[in-house]
């Protein structure tokens, strides 16, 4: 299973993503050190001297200062993407189904309408990793409060998907495959 | 419908075992702990909410408020709340 960014190189010229696997069996011990060796390794290519990746008291990963950061693992593989510079980023990574059940409580009639197949570009696993990688990114800011991945809106102005909550937008770019839908959010 | 908290979590374990395909994860869930730091992932979240609304018979406010979906617990609570 290949991950790439889906954002151009335009977006962030020295963004990093590294993947790593995650051990037998599988469980949350393993995805989360997965996570960390591919944030280990984010890092290492975006030039950190830092190379730890601490977990906030609420379960946010802390990225050295200077190299915004994001994690996202399956049961079977994690990504890590570090931006330098930017204000935040956000990283999802989803193989699980969405049934249409699941679309329809994550996404707004007009996201369903306008942004999902057939009428739209994408699949409702694809805009669920777009949500949740635009509430990486603004959850980072930190003036929003607590809120909910879902609660995001997201619209595609002049071409570009774009999430916004409460006034604060972020840029999302999608990555759509067959097996894995990945999804980044870069806010410079 | 079940009337006390403890039938209420029994029941959302109940939910969350069809969730994930099994018992082996649930049965290392604390009622009280984290859903998200125990390792749930927000697809599961989500498949446990929509299948919350079909076993207890109410629908999510849009504005829901995230402390409310932490635990096993304030799930239960919420449910309860709802009923009284």
């Amino acid at each position: 299973m290949i991950v790439e960014s889906a954002a151009p190189r335009g977006a962030a010229p020295l963004m990093s993503m590294e993947t790593s696997r995650v051990a037998p069996p599988h469980g949350p011990a393993e995805q989360f050190a997965a996570g960390r060796r591919a944030a280990a390794a984010a890092l290492a290519a975006a030039g950190s001297a830092g190379r730890t990746v601490e977990r906030a008291r609420d379960g946010r990963p802390l990225f050295p200062q200077g190299f915004a950061g994001s994690i996202s693992h399956t049961g079977r593989l994690a990504v890590a993407l570090v931006v330098p510079g930017a204000e935040a980023v956000g990283v999802d990574i989803e193989t699980a189904a969405v049934t249409p059940r699941m679309a329809a409580f994550v996404l707004r009639e007009q996201e369903r309408r306008l942004l999902l197949a057939p009428a739209g570009p994408y699949t409702a696993r694809d805009l669920f990793a777009a949500k949740e990688a635009a509430f990486k990114a603004l959850n980072c800011i930190g003036t929003l409060g607590e809120f909910l991945f879902w609660q995001i809106h997201l619209s595609r102005p002049e071409g570009v998907l774009t999430a916004t909550y409460r006034g604060e937008s972020v840029p999302v770019w999608i990555h759509p495959q067959a097996d894995l839908s990945s999804a980044v959010a870069i806010r410079r | 419908m079940p009337d006390t908290a403890a039938e209420v979590r029994q029941q959302i374990r109940e939910v969350l075992v069809g969730v994930f395909g099994g018992p082996s994860f649930v049965s290392q869930l604390q009622d009280a702990g984290s859903l998200r730091e125990a390792g749930v992932p927000s697809t599961a979240l989500v498949a446990l909410l929509v299948a919350m609304e079909d076993a207890f018979g109410f629908q999510w406010d849009d504005d829901v408020r995230p402390e409310v979906l932490r635990s096993i617990d304030s799930l239960a609570g919420h449910v309860l709340a709802l009923r009284n």
